[in-house]
């Protein structure tokens, strides 16, 4: 290796850049490396000294490039490079360097695919919740410390009239014109008191929905419970669910109705069998005549008490699928017949003119006999207890092609029944206000006839109804039994 | 009027009203042995009508009706005055369902709850016209 008068271009260009180099790395805010710029500038600084100490000859630029090749990577480095002894702690100090910047660099995207994915998940979850709180009947109101909506669920805005997600972050009070739920919402977050869960009972008029048309009053329970800060130890806000009991209230409120309802009509025949019993002990019955009479409505009475029963029975086993069906060929002219002859001396009473009316050909369906006659005879009898004096009461037999029915229909001149009950009048324990007072009931009747025919038979009932003209019952039973009603 | 204030019963007129033939006629037919004349009706209606012309000593009534109930019709007499100052006794299958307000308003005397027993309304009747003559428009007394 020759060392001539270009040495010192060498050196002093050598030495220019080491200094660069060393200053760029020295300034420079390469944070994540931290001291091992300091290494990078000793590196520099030790190549630039040893282009001033003229190591370096012709070819310096081969050999620059071969040395830094071994330096930076010495099992890939050029054969035969060998790398002069003070420099090996330095290239230990390179490799130490670049397996840091390598685990560095590892670290950090494990760390970039870690938040990605955290923040996949969180988002994920959010939707779950998000979902989860649409699916509930419940509304779900969740507001902040300023009483603003921060999260609700579908059912929430449906039932109070707000949009989602554009009513989000609006004051609850802008949202929800209901005084009452705005001061159970401010009650609560004042109250600060985390573990306190509050159950309200709270009734919604119908007219409160914005936009929509009145309806029935909605009775809700409304649970409100305070969510905590991010401290978790104050209040941050409240969570408020509404839960709809009208149903509820309702089916309540109708047992309450049917077991007083059954009180009094069990009490009135036996209210009759007591009072007899008693008289006749006391000898208040004056002679035989008066006596025997008493016996007759001892009787009756006991009989009407157990019809009663009966009927309740009646319906429970059909309720329950455990009723004893007797299927025979039954001539309905014949069940017709029979029922009006029974409540004839009832018609005739009420001035009522009740005739049954049959074409010449013969009406038969497989079904049970005792059963048919229970159903013509509950619907004569309404017909006749809902039909002013003087009125007239039709009972019809036909067939009905169609349907491959025999079909039975009742007409009267009565009350008729009011557009919005028609759906409700097959309904247990149901009654019409307004006619609870001209006539008892249990609201049991069109509900057993309702039972019979289009659970036990596979039947259907129906009524056309005009107030203050009169209704139509009917039902048709299949001549044929389609599917036979396995009676337990 | 004052020789059948010392005999209770005799001369007295009671009327009886329920929509069950069965209950007016075995509680007539206890009062009538008793000496009691009775009237008799099958509704509120009917009932306040008969009342207005008699004038009844009594009213035994039965709460559930048709057109109008019992209670109804007690609150009804007592708002005219002729009929305001007859006491009355309630037969009734649903004696729960009775406030104290709803009594206050009538001159309900008694309230018997069905089964009833005979006896016991012909008791309660005599204890009544025994101790309150015609023109008594005291406070209703309840039997609880």
């Amino acid at each position: 290796m020759g060392f001539g008068a270009r040495m010192s271009v060498f050196s002093a260009l050598a030495a220019g850049a080491g200094a660069a180099l060393a200053l760029l790395l020295l300034s420079s805010a390469w944070e994540p490396l931290g001291g091992m710029r300091f290494i990078l500038a000793a590196v520099v600084g030790a190549l630039a000294c040893w282009g001033v100490a003229g190591y370096f000859g012709l070819g310096l630029d081969n050999a620059i490039t071969r040395l830094r090749l071994a330096l930076l990577d010495p099992d890939a480095g050029p054969e035969g490079v060998t790398l002069p002894a003070p420099l090996k702690p330095l290239r230990a100090a390179m490799q130490d360097f670049r397996e840091r910047v390598a685990a560095e660099s590892q670290k950090s995207s494990t760390r970039a695919r870690e938040v990605e994915l955290r923040r996949s998940v969180a988002e994920t979850e959010l939707r779950q919740v998000e979902s989860t709180l649409d699916a509930l009947r419940d509304a779900v109101l969740v507001t902040d410390r300023f009483d603003e909506l921060t999260r609700a669920n579908e059912s929430a805005a449906s039932l109070l009239g707000f949009r989602l997600p554009d009513d989000l972050h609006k004051p609850l009070a802008r949202i929800v014109k209901d005084e009452a739920l705005l001061t159970m919402v401010k009650e609560t977050r004042e109250s600060e008191s985390l573990s306190d869960r509050k159950n309200v009972e709270y009734t919604i008029s119908g007219a409160d929905g914005a936009g929509s048309p009145p309806g029935p009053a909605r009775v809700f329970d409304v649970t409100l419970a305070c969510l905590p800060d991010p401290t978790g130890a104050a209040a941050g806000g409240v969570v408020t669910i509404l839960r709809e009991v009208t149903r509820e209230k309702e089916i309540s409120q109708m047992k309450s109705d049917f077991v007083s309802q059954v009180s009094h009509e069990l009490r009135t025949p036996l209210s009759s069998i007591n009072a007899y019993v008693e008289m006749l002990v006391d000898g208040e019955a004056k002679d035989e005549a008066a006596r025997a009479e008493f016996y007759e409505v001892i009787k009756n009475e006991a009989d009407r008490l157990g019809r009663l029963i009966d009927n309740m029975l009646n319906i429970s086993r059909i309720e329950a699928g455990i009723i004893q069906i007797e299927r025979t060929e039954v001539d309905f002219v014949q069940v017709v017949k029979s029922a009006v002859e029974v409540m004839q001396p009832q018609a005739r009473l009420k001035n009522i003119t009740l005739i049954s009316k049959a074409g010449p050909l013969v009406y038969t369906a497989s079904s049970d006999r005792d059963m048919m006659h229970q159903v013509v005879l509950n619907l004569v009898s309404n017909a006749v207890k809902y039909t002013p004096d003087g009125g007239r009461v039709t009972v019809t037999v036909e067939n009905d092609d169609a349907t491959r029915s025999v079909m039975v229909s009742v007409s009267d001149t009565g009350l008729g029944i009011p557009p919005d009950a028609v759906d409700k009048v097959f309904d247990k324990f149901y009654r019409i206000d307004n006619y609870k007072r001209v006539a008892k009931g249990t609201g049991l009747g069109l509900s057993l006839v309702k039972h019979i025919v289009e659970t036990v038979h596979g039947g259907q009932v129906g009524l056309s109804s005009t107030v203050g003209l009169g209704s139509k019952f009917w039902f048709a039973i299949p001549i044929e039994p389609a599917v036979a009603r396995k009676a337990a | 009027m004052t020789a059948a204030r010392t005999q209770p019963g005799a001369q007295r007129c009671v009327l009886v009203v329920d929509d069950e033939s069965h209950i007016t006629h075995v509680v007539s037919l206890k009062l009538r042995n008793a000496g009691y004349e009775v009237l008799t009706a099958s509704d509120g209606e009917e009932a306040f009508e008969i009342a207005r012309q008699r004038i009844p000593d009594l009213i035994i009534t039965d709460l559930q009706m048709p057109y109008m109930t019992g209670l109804e019709l007690c609150e009804r007499l007592k708002r005219e005055a002729p009929t305001a100052a007859i006491p009355a006794i309630l037969l009734t299958a649903r004696g729960h369902a009775l406030s104290q307000a709803d009594l206050s308003k009538t001159n309900i005397r008694e309230v018997l709850s069905k089964p009833f027993s005979p006896r016991e309304v012909l008791a309660k009747a005599e204890s009544i016209l025994g101790i309150s003559g015609a023109g008594d428009a005291g406070p209703a007394r309840n039997a609880a």
